[in-house]
């Protein structure tokens, strides 16, 4: 067996974590390749289930799982499904094996898992990164940050919970990414493939389509779509539904918890055998006593998901739609997700798209390869590849009618911003209140409210005059920033930010106190560790900078920047208080700012000259850039 | 917002060549995506951030022509308020009426190709305001500036899209 050497002075290494709704795994870049590395189950793939111990105990992956049957209640599994999720959502309502806990908050699912408190979908995802980072640190020896993947499909509620778990779990989150994005990245560079896919990603509890590009080393989504509640648990359920009522269970009021647990474990397993087989016999516990024999044919199984992938398959239509493209033009199909492993979810992707899809790579692994990838890229600083993802679900404010007013369309290229302005209604109105929503819908109550914002301090003036102009940003990794200026005066206002769905700052906060054994003490150590792993990372960006763009300094600004530079390489390397090393990182952002601003200028006149675009007669279409690519891409291949 | 023809350094025009602007916006990516400056001291990760906001609103509105048309106009200094709301020609508005009844009749029977076969048509009546949009926008470059006509021509594209957005609405009920 080869041992890593473990070297102090390298700088530490940055793993990709895919946290999905059945399992979740960690990888790392090893000598240019993903590597999965062992989680505390010995194997690539973590089972992300968590069980709460009688005793205050918790414990993560196979070995929670093996409580399932046993102690449904204390045992979490598909966490996924309920972040950044309402206590009263459809979803939460599903067929599950869990006790809720009431509660006046309904803007947070909360688990009764026989402990005083309750726990949210949040707390336990951490328990999973935990567990994994763990894993990670056993095995690398230090760890430079995560990049963690989401179903493209998320909504920034969603988003925003997952960044909460990992902060709750002690990671250092370098950016959120989608995950068929992920899965195109460890496929392009497997292969070195360009042209345009489509990665039809169906896990446990999350469908996603996307339809990407590959070219001189950009990954760009077109377009994205999906159902962030459709997965193979819905198969799962579907079996369960039919197993409970062969159990003479057809009234809900009849079925424990324990119960449901036991359907549901009976219907994984006969969906996995049938993966296999042509038929398989199940057989359950009657009620009152006895045995209840079931033989279940692939094309009963077959008949009973095909709703499922119907919907997937209008979301794939739609999406192609969107990128203005038809299958027969794309050059690929990437399958994604333990539930692509079906013969059934195949052979329908293969009538859909009329090819066969690409397989190569471990479609449980594929995500964690690509978050892998880009952990390494983000961490070393690297221009070899570059994301260009898209806002999956249209951003918009609620109007004095109840209807929408959009702001971002979806599949608009991320980063991107709007401006919107608004004005009173009223006379000497001073405050104003802003509801910012998500979806397609035409009403605001149909979409995804996201957060209620309301603004104060308004100057008193007639109605109509006060100008209130809003900014929506949403950055890489989807996540959306509001703010607000009243224009006339140019007064920033003050904002009340009330989420719809999840936590608010202050919460996480509190539980990240109460999940360290020494509280602030810990929480300091952890701030240290994250600073000056963020210090390094800073002097290595800096002293590439230096190598490309000196000559934009004058001497005395260059004597600075290498001053403040040997400044925080020393704050990196030997702080004892994260203030330490914020100063330093302060010291060098001051000194690089007006340089930063001309390197800018640099790059951005590197790309426009020498290639000055002429007016081309005739050449107007409609559409986006696709066509035209893939006009160029064919022309290419000829 | 920053002028689009600017910010992408095209020369502003109505007709663009698509395949090029869409590598420009590519190259700009590649230098500014707060991906490329992630390691960066948090000024120098604001600014990127800044920019490529700027660089993906400005592709947005220059890959589409109703867009497009609206830059163009704002640099040609029509004033914003008689630039918005559809104008169209009474005989437009005929047609579009007929076309959005034979849309809600094929749309309740379900019947697909008769749907593609109007978006057929609709897209056919596309070109054509492209191609006299285009005309009309290299004369008010050459100094012939004819306000009206070029609002008329934008007013119709307006129509032609919502149509298609329909279409689009329709084949999603369907599929």
């Amino acid at each position: 067996m080869l041992l890593d050497i473990f070297d102090p002075k390298a700088p530490p290494k940055a793993v990709g974590i895919d946290l999905g709704t059945t399992h979740s795994s960690v990888a790392v870049m090893r000598d240019g390749r993903p590597v999965a590395l062992t989680t505390c189950d010995g194997t690539p793939l973590l089972p992300s289930v968590v069980h709460y111990g009688a005793h205050g105990t918790v414990q993560v992956g196979r070995t929670a799982k093996a409580y399932a049957e046993r102690e449904p209640a204390r045992t979490i599994a598909s966490a996924k499904r309920f972040v950044g999720r309402g206590a009263k959502d459809e979803q939460t309502a599903l067929l599950g094996s869990y006790r809720f806990a009431e509660g006046a908050d309904e803007r947070v699912v909360r688990f009764d898992v026989g402990r005083e408190a309750p726990v949210t979908p949040v707390e336990v995802s951490a328990e999973i990164l935990k567990s994994l980072r763990q894993s990670a640190i056993d095995q690398l020896g230090t760890l430079g940050g995560a990049v963690i993947t989401v179903p493209a499909y998320f909504d920034d509620a969603q988003r925003q919970a997952t960044k909460d778990a990992a902060k709750l779990a002690g990671l250092e989150v370098l950016r959120l990414l989608n995950e068929p994005t992920a899965a195109a990245l460890a496929y392009g560079l497997e292969r070195q493939n360009s042209g345009v896919f489509a990665v039809y990603d169906l896990g446990g509890g999350t469908f996603d389509i996307t339809i990407l590009l590959l070219e001189d080393g950009i990954f760009q989504v077109k377009s994205t779509g999906g159902d962030s509640a459709l997965g193979g648990d819905d198969m799962d359920r579907a079996l369960a539904e039919r197993l409970l009522r062969a159990m003479g269970l057809e009234d809900p009021a009849a079925r424990t918890p324990e119960l449901i647990a036991l359907a549901l474990g009976a219907a994984r397993e006969a969906k996995h055998r049938l993966s296999l087989a042509e038929q398989v016999t199940v057989s359950v516990p009657r009620r009152g006593g006895g045995e209840a024999e079931l033989t279940l044919g692939r094309q009963d199984f077959e008949a009973m998901i095909r709703p499922l992938l119907e919907r997937t398959g209008r979301a794939c239509k739609r999406a192609l739609r969107d990128a203005g493209l038809s299958a027969e033009q794309l050059d690929g199909v990437i399958l994604v997700g333990g539930s692509t492993r079906a013969p059934s979810v195949q052979r329908y992707v293969q009538e859909l798209f009329g090819r066969e899809p690409l397989v190569e790579l471990d479609p449980d692994l594929v995500v964690a390869y690509g978050a892998a990838a880009q952990a390494d890229l983000l961490a070393r600083a690297s221009d070899e590849v570059l994301l260009l993802d898209v806002l999956p679900l249209s951003l918009g404010v609620e109007t004095m009618g109840g209807g929408v007013d959009r702001v971002l369309p979806r599949n608009t290229t991320i980063p991107a911003g709007a401006r919107s302005t608004f004005t009173t209604y009223a006379d000497h109105q001073t405050g104003f209140e802003l509801h910012v929503v998500q979806g397609e819908r035409e009403l605001a109550s149909d979409c995804r409210s996201l957060a209620r914002f309301t603004l104060r301090g308004i100057p008193p003036m007639p109605a109509g005059m006060a100008r209130l102009e809003v900014s929506f940003d949403v950055n890489e990794s989807g996540l959306l920033t509001v703010r607000a200026r009243e224009t006339t005066t140019g007064l920033e206002q003050q904002i009340e930010v009330q989420p719809s769905y999840g936590l608010t700052d202050e919460q996480v906060e509190d539980m990240l106190l109460d999940a360290l054994d020494h509280g602030e003490e810990d929480l300091e150590r952890r701030r240290l560790a994250d600073a000056r792993v963020e210090g390094a990372r800073m002097v290595l960006a800096t002293e590439k900078a230096l190598a490309a763009d000196a000559d934009l300094l004058s001497d005395e600004e260059r004597r600075g920047v290498e001053q403040a530079l040997a400044g925080l390489r020393a704050a990196a390397a030997q702080a004892t208080r994260p203030g330490v090393v914020q100063a330093a990182i302060d010291v060098l952002d001051q000194r690089t700012h007006a340089w930063a601003g001309r390197r800018m200028d640099r790059a951005i006149a590197g790309a426009i000259a020498g290639k000055q675009l002429g007016d081309v007669e005739g050449s107007v279409a409609h559409a986006a850039g696709v066509e035209a690519h893939l006009e160029a891409h064919q022309r290419g291949r000829n | 917002m920053a002028d689009p023809f600017t910010t992408l350094g095209v020369a502003p025009a109505f007709s663009l060549d698509l395949t090029q602007l869409a590598q420009r916006h590519r190259d700009l990516s590649r230098t500014l995506h707060p991906d490329r400056h992630a390691a960066a001291p948090p000024g120098e990760r604001r600014r990127a951030l800044g920019h490529a906001i700027e660089v993906n609103a400005a592709w947005r509105t220059l890959r589409d022509p109703i867009t497009r048309a609206e830059a163009l106009l704002e640099r040609l200094g029509v004033p914003r308020d008689e630039r918005g709301g559809p104008k169209a020609s009474p005989e437009l508005l005929m047609a579009v009426m007929e076309q959005r009844e034979a849309l809600a009749e094929a749309r309740a029977s379900g019947d697909v190709e008769r749907i593609d076969a109007l978006a057929g048509a609709v897209r056919q009546r596309e070109q054509e305001t492209l191609a006299r949009l285009t005309e009309a926008f290299s004369r008010a470059e050459g100094g012939e500036l004819d306000a009206p006509r070029l609002l008329s021509l934008l007013g119709e594209l307006r129509f032609v899209r919502r149509f298609l957005d329909e279409v689009g609405a329709a084949l999603d009920d369907l599929s």
